[in-house]
């Protein structure tokens, strides 16, 4: 079942490449027309806050000034740096705390059963790519709570991902780590709700590149909240239950195997849940664009009464 | 609330530097260069020194394809400012001539 989900993402990410073809065919075929450094520092300078604006066309127009690739690029790469910690942060600041709190306790729960259970080199492996893993998710979400209308709506679509997740898989920790879940509540966790999400996420910024923005954010603390909740079932129940067989029977291959489990379910999630909000996301900005605004009548000046006469 | 920390030893350089000659306006890359720091370095340097009024900026305007540009030098405040950090300094090392953390 597991094994067959995986064409999901495969599915999901040929469909943006056939989207993005559909949208712009020469640019997909042509490459951009834009330098990466100034792509770089565009996209940089979309994160600052309306009190840096300025400060972003300062580093636009000197990276404008300046010639070489490696230079351009390494002026752009210090200005992004500069970009993703200027203050103010205003919202965002607590929306980077809460995803601070919940890498930590990630990588905490997880280093701390490395060091518990013993288990050795591998285990340091995998904390490490957790770590890695868990850096590129923080770094990626400090950026997407500093666009405007993105951290609470996608705080709280994580937050909906977790509950209806464990909701359907069940609460209690042995739940967790003998899941015996069925087929239907597979496809509402990583099927319907991440495209209800993105979907939603473009109703509530009027705008699919919200939405996207929104069910990526999303996805990103739904699943590190999944990850923290999994790891603490795999701490409190440490060795109970039935040993794998996978682990060789033996608590320690038993322990490795549950974080083991729980790593992929990280990674599988944020990549799945992203990759569906953002067809949801889309798909619901298609609907948006057909719907025609509602038509106000403007005020109707002398001109253009004296305009309709004639 | 506007913390009043000292100044850290990169902005202490890129202060020397814009007081150097403080009516000219000076570039960005130029500036990072000179005080060989990167520009995610200093323009969060750059940004304080300006919320702190120590800075003032004007645009240069663009020329042909090129875009404006930004320039900066120090305000009045801020040439005071660097003066009475020179002059801190001097008292300190003249105090205890080891310690001379500003050059660090």
């Amino acid at each position: 079942m597991l094994g067959g989900l995986f064409f999901v993402p495969m599915l999901g990410l040929l469909g943006i490449m056939i989207a993005l073809y559909r949208r712009n065919p020469r640019r997909f075929l042509d490459g951009p027309t834009e330098d990466a450094p100034l792509r770089l520092m565009r996209w940089a300078v979309g994160l600052l806050s309306p009190q840096r604006v300025e400060w972003g066309q300062a580093m636009l127009g000197e990276l404008g000034h300046l010639e070489g690739r490696i230079r351009r690029m390494r002026f752009a790469l210090g200005c992004v740096g500069a970009a993703l910690v200027l203050p103010p942060w205003g919202r965002a600041a607590a929306g980077v705390w809460a995803m601070i709190v919940l890498a930590a306790g990630a990588v905490g729960l997880y280093g701390g059963m490395a060091a518990r259970y013993r288990l050795g080199g591998g285990g340091w492996i995998a904390a490490a790519i957790l770590t890695v893993f868990v850096i590129g998710v923080l770094l990626g979400a400090s950026a997407l709570v500093r666009r405007p209308g993105v951290a609470i709506p996608g705080l709280l679509g994580g937050l909906f991902i977790t509950v209806t997740w464990l909701t359907l898989s069940g609460f209690t920790f042995l739940d967790q780590i003998l899941p015996n879940t069925v087929p239907w509540h597979r496809l509402v966790q990583v099927i319907v709700v991440p495209f209800v999400v993105g979907a939603a996420g473009t109703l509530w910024g009027r705008d699919p590149i919200v939405g996207k923005r929104i069910a990526r954010l999303a996805a990103m603390t739904g699943s590190l909240g999944l990850f923290v909740y999994t790891s603490i079932a795999v701490a409190a129940i440490g060795g109970g239950g039935p040993f794998d067989e996978d682990g060789g029977g033996t608590l320690r291959g038993t322990i490795s195997d549950r974080l083991g489990n729980n790593l992929i379910l990280l990674a599988f999630t944020t990549l799945v849940v992203a990759t569906i909000g953002w067809g949801g996301a889309a798909a619901a900005g298609r609907l948006l664009r057909r719907t025609p605004p509602p038509t106000v009548p403007g005020p109707i000046s002398p001109d253009s009464e004296t305009q309709q006469e004639a | 609330m506007q913390r009043n920390r000292p100044p850290s030893p990169q902005t202490i350089n890129v202060l020397r530097a814009l007081a150097a000659d403080p009516a000219r306006w000076r570039y960005g890359y130029d500036l990072a260069t000179e005080v060989h720091l990167k520009s995610g370095s200093l323009y969060p340097i750059l940004v304080r020194l300006a919320d702190r009024g120590l800075l003032e900026t004007s645009w240069e305007p663009g020329r042909g394809s090129r875009p404006p540009r930004h320039l900066y030098r120090l305000t009045l405040t801020g040439r005071e400012f660097v003066a009475a950090l020179t002059a801190a300094r001097v008292d300190r090392t003249t105090l205890n001539p080891h310690n001379r953390w500003s050059e660090a």
